[in-house]
C-alpha cells in the first residue's frame, strides 16, 4: 500500500513491488500524459516532478513516491487556463508530435521555477535531459524564452 | 496576392490537448477488459525452429493466450510485397523476427510469460553484408521469392528484392568523350527514424463483430486495406480510428503487430494493447535502409559533367515487407543524378535481403542516402579538377525545361537562385576564423507530394464551419494548415473552423500523410470544399435574402428548410507537378585536431518554397529535418555485429539534444507557383538530405580529410587525420 499525492490529490493504492511511477500513473491512475519514449530514462518524455523536483517516472518505483506529492503535466494549468510555460509552447510552435511535449513542459516548469530568467545557455543545460525528434529544439529553446519573458512582465 | 490568415505565424493551436496531456495517443487508449500482447523475438539471425514449446507460459496465471505461428493462417504480410509472416514458421531470418505472442492482464506477466517459452533452433548460415549477400554461394534467404504477392519479376540473384533502374542518354558514350572519369564509394549506416513514440496500437472486436483498431499508423485507409488482406475479413468489417501519431518520420506505415493483436483479441474475446518497446523498435523496427554508392562520373576538363553511372546496393534486411512502393525500392535513388543537368545517366539501385533487420522508410527515402554519395563526390570532383565547389556546381544545375532522372520536365527551376542564397548567408567566400574551419555546401531538392484527400465541410447553425479530414496528426501542423485555408477561403476567424477528426468508415479511401503531401492534396481538398460550400452559402443567402456574410441566420435558414450546408470534396493528384523545392546548404564546422570531434559552428539552409501558409510550422519542418539531418551525419548508427545491434537503448543510439544544434540561419525564397492551395509548395522532407555531405565537405575543407562513411564520428576523423600526418 502506498500513498501519495498527485497534483493535489491524494491517492491510496496497492501495487506490486515492481510497479513503475510512469505505469502507476498511467494505468491504475488514468494520467496517461506522462509518455513512455525509451523506457530506460534517457529521453524525458516520463518527466514528472517530485516533491518540485524532476524525475524520469520510468526508472522510479511507484513506491519511491510514498508519502511524497507528484506533479504531472495534467497538474500545471489551474483552472482550466493553461500554465505559462504551455501556453508559449503553443504560441512559439514549441511542440509537432507531442509525444516528448508533458516532459518538455514539466521540465520548463521546473527550470522557470528554478531560474526565472535563464540565458540561452541554461536553457540548453537543463533541457539536455528531454529529447525532441521533431523540432530540432529552436522552438522549444524560444518558448522557453517567451515563457520567461511573459513571466517577468 | 495578400491573404488574411494564409501566412500567418498563428501558434500552435491543434496543440492544446498536447501541451496539457490530454491528447490521447493509441498507446493511451483503455478500454474495459483490455489486455496485453507481448511477442518474444529470436535471439538468432538465421535458424530453423525444430520446437516450441508454449506449457509453461500458459500456465502462468494471468496468462489469456499463447500463439506460435501453428495457431494462425499461413498468411504472409507487407506494404507491397508479401513475404513476412506474422510469426515466423519454421524459420527466423533475423534476429527480433516474432516467433510467439501472448496475451495477459498485464504487461509485467505477459513479459513473464515470454521468458517460459522454450524454442529449440537450429543455426542456419547467415549473410549480413549486402555485397556478401549477392555472391554465387551465399546463403539464401527466400527460396522463391518471385512467388510471393508482389515481387518484382527481375531478379538477378535470389538474395535481390527489387532493381530499380533510371536510364537518360547513353552512359558509355558520355564517358567516351571525358576529359576525366572519377570513381568513389560511399557508405551510410543503419538508422532509425527516432520517433519518441514506439509502435503502439489496441485492437478490440466489438459486439457487432467489428474489428476496432486505434494504431500509431498514418495511412487508415491503407492500413484497412492491409488488415484485411491479412486477416481475411471483409474491409467494412474493420474500423480504423484515427489518434495523434507520436512521430512517424516514414516509419510508422507498416502492420506491425496488428494483426497479432487482433488474434489475441479473437483468441481472448478482449480488447489487446501491443507497445513495441524502444529496444523492439531499435532491434524490430523499419528503420532507414543503409547503402553502399559507387559513383561513376565523366566530366570534361572545364567541369561540365557528360556522364554519370551511380550503383547503389540497400542493405533491405530479411523482409522486403516495409517497403511502400511500388517499385519495392527507394524513390531518392533518383537523387543519384543530384541537381544537375547529366544528359547521360544510368542508376540501378539493388534492394538486397540479409539476414538483418528489415528496413523500410524514413523521411525522404534513399535520398539522404543518395545526397551524402552525390554531393560528397561533387566536392571531391572539384578537387581533382581544381574548380572552386561552387563553380563545378554552378556549371551543371538544373535549368528550366531539364528533365530528372526519371524522365520528369521540370519548370520554374531555382536552383542556381538557392545556391547563391546560401553562399551570401554563409558569408561563403569570405575568410575563416582561424585554421582547423572549415565550410562546404551541398544541394538538393524534392518533389512536392502527390496523393488522394478528403475533406468535408459543414456549415453549423452557430455560424462555425466544422471540416471532417481523415489524415491523422503526425505533428506536422497539417490540421492548422487546412484549419488556416478554409477560414481564408470562407472568409472565417481560424477559431470558426474547428476540425473534426474522421475514421475510416467516414470515406472510402484516402491515401494518408506521407511524401510530403499532405499542404497539397489535403489543403487542395479543403480548398475545393471551401469554394462548393461559399457557392452554396451565397445562394442560400440570396434566397432568403440574408447578407451572405451572416452564416449563423444562413445555416439556421437552411436547418428550418431541414437542410445542412455541406460540402466534400476529393482531391487526387496523380501525377507529380513540374515543379520541385530546392535547397542549397552550408555548413560552417571546427575540427580538433586532438579528438577528431568535429563542432558545427554555423549552419545556413536555403530553400525554394511556393506560398507559405504557415510560418510557424514551415520553420518547424526545416528546423526539425534539419536537425535530423545532423544527427545522420555525426551522430547517429545503430551497430550491428553479425546482424545483433548493439546499440539497443536511445543511451547507447544517439538522437541529437538540444546541446547539439548549430546557430541556423534560414533563407526563404518565396515562388508561388506549387501545385498546393494559395500555390503553396512542400517543405516537409526538403532540409533533411544536404546536411550530411555539407557538413562531410566542411571537414574536408578543414582538415584535409575525407570522411566516404556515415556518421562522421570523431574516431573516423582522428584516425583519418593520423593517416594523413603518417603520408
Amino acid at each position: 500500500m502506498i500513498r501519495l499525492t498527485v497534483n493535489g490529490t491524494a491517492h491510496e493504492l496497492e501495487v506490486p513491488s515492481y510497479r513503475t511511477l510512469l505505469d502507476c500513473l498511467r494505468y491504475d491512475l488514468g494520467l496517461t500524459g506522462s509518455k513512455e519514449g525509451c523506457g530506460v530514462g534517457v529521453c524525458g518524455a516520463c518527466t514528472v516532478l517530485l516533491d518540485g523536483k524532476m524525475i524520469s517516472s520510468c526508472i522510479a518505483l511507484a513506491a519511491f513516491a510514498d508519502s511524497r506529492e507528484v506533479t504531472t503535466v495534467e497538474g500545471l494549468a489551474q483552472d482550466e487556463r493553461l500554465h505559462p510555460v504551455q501556453q508559449a509552447f503553443v504560441d512559439a510552435g514549441g511542440f509537432q508530435c507531442g509525444i516528448c511535449t508533458p516532459g518538455q513542459v514539466v521540465s520548463a516548469k521546473a527550470l522557470l521555477d528554478a531560474n526565472p530568467n535563464p540565458s540561452d545557455a541554461e536553457i540548453r543545460e537543463w533541457m539536455v535531459g528531454n529529447l525532441c525528434r521533431c523540432t530540432g529544439y529552436y522552438k522549444i529553446i524560444e518558448s522557453i524564452r517567451v515563457a520567461a519573458e511573459r513571466s517577468r512582465a | 496576392m495578400a491573404h488574411r490568415i494564409v501566412g500567418q505565424p498563428v501558434g500552435k493551436l491543434e496543440g492544446l490537448g498536447k501541451v496539457s496531456g490530454q491528447a490521447r495517443y493509441s498507446g493511451d487508449v483503455t478500454l474495459p477488459g483490455l489486455v496485453w500482447g507481448k511477442a518474444l523475438r529470436s535471439p538468432l539471425p538465421h535458424a530453423r525452429i525444430l520446437r516450441i514449446d508454449t506449457s509453461r507460459a500458459r500456465d502462468l496465471a494471468g496468462v489469456l493466450a499463447v500463439l506460435t505461428a501453428q495457431d494462425l493462417p499461413n498468411i504472409l504480410v507487407g506494404r507491397r510485397m508479401f513475404d513476412m509472416p506474422m510469426l515466423a514458421r519454421d524459420r527466423v531470418r533475423f534476429i527480433g523476427e516474432k516467433v510467439a505472442v501472448v496475451a495477459a492482464v498485464d504487461p509485467d506477466i505477459a513479459e513473464e510469460a515470454l521468458a517460459l517459452i522454450d524454442v529449440e533452433y537450429e543455426d542456419l548460415p547467415a549473410v549480413f553484408d549486402p555485397i556478401e549477400a549477392l555472391q554465387a554461394d551465399a546463403p539464401i534467404l527466400h527460396e522463391n521469392p518471385a512467388a510471393y504477392e508482389g515481387a518484382p519479376a527481375e531478379r538477378p540473384h535470389p538474395n535481390v528484392q527489387s532493381v530499380l533502374r533510371f536510364k537518360l542518354g547513353d552512359v558509355e558514350a558520355g564517358f567516351r568523350e571525358a576529359d576525366r572519369i572519377l570513381e568513389h564509394t560511399f557508405r551510410t549506416q543503419l538508422d532509425h527514424q527516432g520517433y519518441l513514440e514506439p509502435h503502439a496500437g489496441v485492437v478490440a472486436i466489438d459486439d457487432a463483430g467489428r474489428v476496432q483498431v486505434w494504431a500509431s499508423n498514418k495511412m487508415p485507409f491503407r492500413l484497412k486495406e492491409l488488415l484485411s488482406q491479412a486477416l481475411r475479413l471483409p474491409p467494412e468489417q474493420i474500423r480504423v480510428n484515427l489518434t495523434p501519431i507520436g512521430g512517424d518520420f516514414g516509419g510508422k506505415g507498416s502492420l506491425m503487430d496488428l494483426p497479432l493483436a487482433y488474434h489475441l483479441a479473437r483468441v481472448t474475446g478482449r480488447p489487446v494493447k501491443m507497445l513495441m518497446r524502444y529496444a523492439e523498435e531499435l532491434m524490430a523496427g523499419n528503420p532507414r535502409h543503409p547503402s553502399v554508392i559507387t559513383m561513376q562520373t565523366g566530366v570534361r576538363k572545364d567541369g561540365r559533367i557528360l556522364a554519370r553511372r551511380v550503383k547503389a546496393l540497400f542493405n533491405s534486411g530479411a523482409y522486403a515487407a516495409f517497403k511502400p512502393a511500388p517499385s519495392v525500392n527507394l524513390g531518392g535513388t533518383g537523387m543519384g543524378a543530384g541537381v544537375y543537368r547529366i544528359p547521360n545517366l544510368l542508376i540501378e539501385a539493388f534492394c538486397v535481403y540479409s539476414n538483418n533487420i528489415p528496413c523500410g522508410h524514413a523521411r525522404s527515402p534513399g535520398e539522404p542516402q543518395m545526397v551524402f554519395a552525390g554531393e560528397s563526390h561533387m566536392d571531391m570532383i572539384a578537387r581533382e579538377l581544381g574548380l572552386d565547389p561552387a563553380d563545378l556546381r554552378r556549371r551543371n544545375l538544373l535549368r528550366d525545361g531539364d528533365h530528372l532522372a526519371n524522365g520528369h520536365h521540370l519548370e520554374h527551376v531555382r536552383a542556381s537562385d538557392t545556391l547563391e542564397a546560401a553562399l551570401k548567408a554563409s558569408h561563403w567566400a569570405e575568410p575563416k576564423a582561424g585554421s582547423w574551419i572549415g565550410r562546404g555546401m551541398a544541394m538538393t531538392h524534392r518533389h512536392i507530394g502527390v496523393g488522394f484527400t478528403n475533406a468535408r465541410l459543414r456549415l453549423e447553425t452557430s455560424g462555425a464551419v466544422t471540416l471532417s479530414i481523415a489524415l491523422p496528426d503526425t505533428g506536422t501542423g497539417a490540421h492548422l494548415v487546412l484549419r488556416q485555408v478554409v477560414a481564408e477561403v470562407l472568409g472565417l476567424s481560424l477559431d470558426e473552423v474547428e476540425i473534426e477528426l474522421a475514421n475510416t468508415d467516414d470515406f472510402t479511401t484516402d491515401s494518408g500523410v506521407g511524401g510530403s503531401r499532405v499542404t497539397h492534396t489535403g489543403g487542395r481538398a479543403a480548398y475545393h470544399a471551401a469554394e462548393k460550400l461559399k457557392a452554396q452559402i451565397e445562394a442560400e443567402a440570396t434566397k432568403h435574402g440574408i447578407p451572405p456574410g451572416a452564416l449563423a441566420a444562413i445555416a439556421r435558414a437552411a436547418a428550418k428548410d431541414g437542410r445542412t450546408l455541406e460540402a466534400s470534396h476529393f482531391y487526387d493528384a496523380k501525377a507529380h507537378a513540374a515543379v520541385t523545392s530546392f535547397t542549397a546548404q552550408v555548413a560552417e564546422v571546427a575540427v580538433d585536431p586532438a579528438t577528431g570531434q568535429v563542432t558545427v559552428r554555423h549552419f545556413t539552409t536555403a530553400h525554394d518554397v511556393g506560398t507559405i501558409i504557415n510560418p510557424i510550422g514551415h520553420q518547424g519542418q526545416i528546423e526539425g529535418g534539419l536537425i535530423q539531418g545532423l544527427g545522420f551525419a555525426l551522430m547517429e548508427e545503430m551497430k550491428t555485429e553479425d546482424g545483433r545491434i548493439s546499440t539497443l537503448s536511445l543511451g547507447d543510439f544517439k538522437l541529437p539534444t538540444i546541446q547539439d544544434i548549430p546557430p541556423l540561419t534560414t533563407v526563404i525564397l518565396q515562388d508561388p507557383v506549387g501545385p498546393g492551395p494559395f500555390n503553396a509548395k512542400a517543405i516537409g522532407e526538403g532540409s533533411i538530405s544536404a546536411v550530411a555531405p555539407a557538413v562531410a565537405n566542411a571537414v574536408a575543407d578543414a582538415c584535409g580529410v575525407r570522411i566516404l562513411d556515415l556518421p562522421i564520428t570523431a574516431e573516423k576523423v582522428f584516425f583519418a587525420l593520423r593517416e594523413k600526418v603518417a603520408r
